[in-house]
């Protein structure tokens, strides 16, 4: 009965000790993705900000300017570019829309954002874009990679269609939560007018050329990332929006025209859901990423070492047991 | 030999589960209905 125990116990320990690295090395990368049809929002507010009134054209102090992010995994195309790519990609489709302290709209920018579901790494595919306009990313745009590093990285800015640096900063803790501080600086750089703003009558497109006027910004972007999820816990923006020259900015300073200025912070009831929800998921990938294989290692090593100590045990007792025998082989029996 | 058999037996059990985790994979829930939202959410999935 006991040599029985043993041999399942060897088998059990066998089994836990190869579970550990199929689990870590060959299940780990192929489950540790962001799922394709992810749905996700963010609110970010500017308390106060300053905003142009377009009907007046002067710059004016309000107290609340909200900016709503969603993000849509886009199943269905992601399916078709997987067809060809031959690996796990995510597509979302992003909005951010502005709405002024009457709830109107300030902007909105449409995205699409190819990416591969383990790495980060941006794909390549028609209907990659910003506002509309065919786009090129390098470097990553709103999540960081799994195990992220405490290094720079390239980061895409959407309203100049560019990657740039975003700068590790180092180490903080957030509401329990350790993480990483990232900051990316974009000087002022001329950039597109968004296709949708409250003009009616006017066509983005032809405003520069129509008025002479042009659109400038400058951000500064900064991020707390949980490491092991890669997902910002936290995000802000000291961003600033102009209109210069032309028409439009001719009676401004300078012929510099304030259109937003504000620092956009995310509202308390998302940053609590935010924390949550990356405290949750890093549970998640550490399970699959350490406590399952070192749990499995441990577990085989024990159920082996019991294995072994039962299989011993009853060879001594077998031992034991045995009749002795007598040099010439033959039973010693008592007289 | 018994004792071979006996993680051998292990040895099949653990890579037939993980084969199969794998082939099942993840559960992958289609594109979600809801908009991109154009208006301010009171809260979190509101």
């Amino acid at each position: 009965m006991r040599r029985r125990a043993s041999l399942v116990l060897l088998s059990l320990a066998v089994f836990c000790t190869a579970l550990a690295p199929l689990l870590r090395w060959w299940m780990y990368p192929s489950f540790a993705k962001i799922p394709p049809g992810q749905y996700q929002e963010a609110v970010l507010e500017a308390k106060p900000a300053t905003l142009l009134d377009y009907g007046t054209l002067t710059p004016r102090k309000v107290p609340r300017i909200t900016i709503v992010q969603t993000l849509k995994g886009n199943v269905e195309r992601s399916k078709e570019i997987e067809a060809s790519a031959g690996r796990d990609v995510v597509v979302w489709d992003a909005l951010s829309y502005m709405a002024g302290p009457d709830g109107k709209m300030v902007s909105a920018i449409p995205e699409r954002y190819i990416f591969d579901a383990h790495t980060q790494d941006p794909v390549h595919a028609t209907g990659e874009m910003v506002d509309g306009d065919p786009v090129r990313r390098t470097g990553i745009e709103f999540k960081w990679p799994f195990f992220t590093e405490p290094r720079d990285y390239l980061y895409f800015d959407a309203q100049t269609r560019t990657s740039a640096p975003i700068h590790y900063v180092g180490p903080r803790k957030f509401r329990g939560l350790d993480v990483y501080y990232y900051e990316q600086t974009i000087p002022w750089t001329k950039v597109p007018f968004p296709k949708k703003m409250p003009l009616p009558g006017f066509d983005a497109s032809t405003i520069e050329k129509t008025f002479g006027t042009s659109r400038w910004y400058t951000t500064k972007r900064m991020f707390w990332v949980e490491p092991v999820t890669g997902a910002p816990v936290n995000g802000e923006e000291i961003h600033t929006e102009e209109l210069r020259g032309g028409t439009l900015a001719a009676n401004a300073p300078d012929q510099r025209l304030v259109v937003f200025d504000g620092h956009v912070k995310m509202r308390e009831d998302y940053l609590r859901h935010t924390v949550d929800l990356v405290a949750a998921n890093r549970i998640k990938v550490l399970a699959l990423h350490t406590y399952a294989p070192v749990g499995s290692a441990v577990c085989g090593a024990v159920l082996l070492g019991l294995a072994l100590w039962l299989e011993a045990r009853g060879r001594r007792r077998d031992a034991a047991c045995r009749p002795a025998r007598d040099p010439a082989g033959e039973p010693v029996s008592a007289p | 030999m018994r004792a071979l058999l006996a993680a051998a037996t292990g040895l099949a059990a653990a890579l037939l589960l993980v084969f199969l985790a794998t082939a099942i994979g993840p559960p992958e829930p289609g594109t979600s209905p809801k908009p991109l939202l154009t208006t301010i959410p009171s809260a979190p999935g509101k």
